[in-house]
């Protein structure tokens, strides 16, 4: 077994500790700290995967600035205390429903995957997750939607201005 | 490329009045100024090619029709402004930059009528939302606007991520994010139908039936349209549901024909139709204020609109634009004139025609456009759309069924008529000035030319 697929196997043992862990544990404030170890194992396989920035980003926008903003969310509505919530009928039955269907989706490509594979999965070579690949295609292919979304920005900007200034 | 950039070029513009000019009046002047240049600019577009030379790599592609289409757009929004920009600064303390926001909102239309990547679309549907969840809530002091605002933003939020899941299951399955995937350019030469795609494409109705606000996912619709400032419900109820619907057809006739062997898109569409044809016109029914029945209304209009995405034809396109074009013109000039009502319920307009007669009659036009009576725009536009269901030959039973909830809608809209002209009361409203009766005499007179000459509209689309 190769360092490669000793680290696979170790990320992915992480990855699925943590998620089980964030639903099994009671205090939210655990289930969220349970949350980041996730991102870093998820982190840890786009390394393997060649895609640094993919797994950069992901540690910033997610384990960084989303966790933080649960975090804060929690502790001031004040969460931490164990509260059992009532959940009715159809919220069960919504969740069962939904989750069916992704487990549908899920049963779907892993039905493929082998024919899948041959197809997508880069080995070796994979130099497409690399930071300088990526700003090439974002500046000569990708560049319209780029400068597009400065307006989806602005126009957020603007609102904050708008809804957040005293009158 | 003309409307794209210059509307994000003037909305910048007038964030800059906002510091520049402390008279709130000159805003108004400056954003119908904008649209007439970018109302230009589009036209220009359309016949001799664009200012710009930009090469978008396929990821917009300008055709006749979406430029048609803006070019509607943008005209209804210069009427807006000019019918009710003066509200549009009671609205609330920051005048500027609701112009701006309604011009960012055209950017992201004029994106959504031209879109030829999903990429594109997501950035489009995103303009045109995000503006509108902050004019939603632009009446701070208000508990309910605040609570539409809220409301409208978590619900989009929401249906975002369903667009957002559709485009990345769609990509997985075509490995493109081109609308129009040649099937041999798949990969691997993947022959089938992909499973994935499918439910991706399922996820993108979901998502698009809620922006257009169909049946079953137009619970935020009515709360949305009450709640908001009128001046901002007018804008949203119209231009924006238009431009929405431009996407919705796009995004369809580029992708239902290749996956129609594992989904039956037509009777997925006409569940939807049905659905929400029986609850707007039902539910309208009701309704005790004008504001929400309109709001319930604009529901079931979207069910006849959305005859064109389940028809896909020729006769489709043709009846989107003229439906775009007569549901816009009626509903400016019925919300132009709600606005300016002191009171919003149907007893408001009691007596209306006495006491402002050029209002009450142009309600009266608008509303029996909005019904679909003869001799109006409205006629002709859902006798289109009902023409290329016909067309399609199949589920020709929905005519029916269109038709009766069309008779049913004539029972709300004749409720306000009945209270402007047949019932004793004293109609308050706030001081209309000679330019807006004029303004709405000019939508008036324009609805009855399309419902006698459609083709005055459709021409055009053609010359």
């Amino acid at each position: 077994m190769g360092i490669l697929q000793f680290l696979f196997w170790l990320l992915s043992a992480v990855a699925l500790t943590g998620a089980i862990m964030v639903l099994a544990s009671k205090n939210p404030v655990h289930s969220v700290l349970w949350l980041i170890v996730v991102f870093f194992a998820i982190s840890g396989h786009y390394v393997l995967l060649n895609a640094q920035f993919l797994a950069v980003v992901n540690l910033i926008v997610y384990a960084g600035a989303i966790m933080v903003l649960f975090l804060f969310v929690i502790m001031l509505m004040n969460l931490n205390t164990v509260i059992e919530t009532r959940k009715n009928l159809w919220m069960k039955a919504a969740g069962i429903i939904s989750g069916g269907i992704l487990f549908l989706i899920m049963i779907s490509v892993v039905r493929s995957s082998a024919d899948m594979v041959s197809r997508t999965a880069q080995l070796k070579e994979g130099s497409i997750g690399l930071i300088e690949t990526l700003g090439k295609v974002l500046f000569t292919q990708y560049v319209v939607p780029f400068e597009i979304s400065s307006v989806l920005f602005l126009s957020a900007m603007v609102g904050a201005v708008v809804i957040g200034k005293k009158d | 490329m003309n409307a794209i950039i210059l509307s994000a070029i003037w909305g910048v513009v007038l964030m800059f009045c906002s510091v520049l000019i402390k008279n709130k009046g000159v805003y108004r002047h400056i954003a119908a100024l904008g649209l007439l240049v970018i109302l230009a600019g589009n036209i220009h577009e359309t016949y001799h090619g664009s200012f710009f030379n930009i090469d978008t790599h396929e990821m917009l592609r300008f055709s006749r029709f979406g430029l048609f289409f803006n070019t509607i757009l943008l005209a209804a929004t210069l009427l807006y402004v000019l019918l009710s920009g003066r509200d549009v600064e009671k609205a609330g303390g920051y005048v500027a930059e609701y112009f701006t926001l309604i011009f960012f909102v055209l950017c992201g239309a004029s994106i959504l009528t031209s879109f030829n990547t999903l990429l594109m679309l997501f950035i489009g549907i995103e303009i045109l939302s995000i503006p509108l969840y902050i004019l939603t809530g632009s009446d701070k002091r208000n508990l309910r606007s605040n609570e539409a605002a809220l409301k409208y933003f978590l619900m989009g939020a929401f249906s975002t991520g369903i667009l957002l899941m559709g485009i990345a299951l769609v990509y997985g399955g075509t490995g493109s994010f081109m609308l129009e995937v040649p099937r041999s350019a798949i990969m691997g030469g993947y022959k089938g139908v992909s499973f994935l795609e499918v439910t991706g494409l399922l996820f993108l109705l979901v998502a698009m039936s809620f922006k257009v606000s169909a049946a079953p996912f137009h619970f935020w619709t009515p709360d949305v349209y009450d709640g908001a400032p009128s001046v901002f419900t007018s804008f949203m109820a119209t231009i924006v549901k238009a431009a929405a619907f431009a996407a919705f057809l796009k995004l369809f006739e580029a992708r239902v024909g290749d996956t129609s062997a594992a989904v039956d898109w037509k009777l997925l569409l006409s569940i939807i139709i049905v659905s929400t044809l029986l609850i707007g016109n039902v539910t309208a029914v009701f309704q005790q204020s004008v504001k929400r029945m309109l709001a319930y209304s604009s529901i079931a209009q979207a069910g006849f609109m959305l005859f064109a995405v389940f028809s896909l034809n020729d006769v489709a396109k043709e009846g989107l634009l003229l439906y775009a074009t007569a549901y816009s013109l009626a509903t400016i000039g019925v919300f132009a004139v709600l606005i300016k009502m002191k009171d919003v319920t149907f007893e408001g307009f009691n007596g209306l025609a006495r006491k402002n007669p050029v209002l009450a009659a142009t309600t009266t036009i608008c509303l029996l456009s909005l019904a679909g009576i003869p001799l109006t725009a409205g006629f002709f536009a859902k006798f289109s759309m009902l023409s290329a269901v016909i067309k399609t030959g199949t589920y020709t039973w929905l005519v029916v069924v269109a038709v009766l909830f069309a008779a049913v809608s004539a029972y709300y809209y004749f409720r306000v008529i009945q209270a402007m002209y047949f019932k004793e009361g004293d109609a308050q409203t706030e001081e209309v000035t000679g330019g807006f009766k004029v303004l709405l005499i000019a939508v008036a007179a324009l609805v009855i030319l399309f419902g006698v000459q459609p083709q005055a509209l459709l021409n055009w689309f053609y010359f």
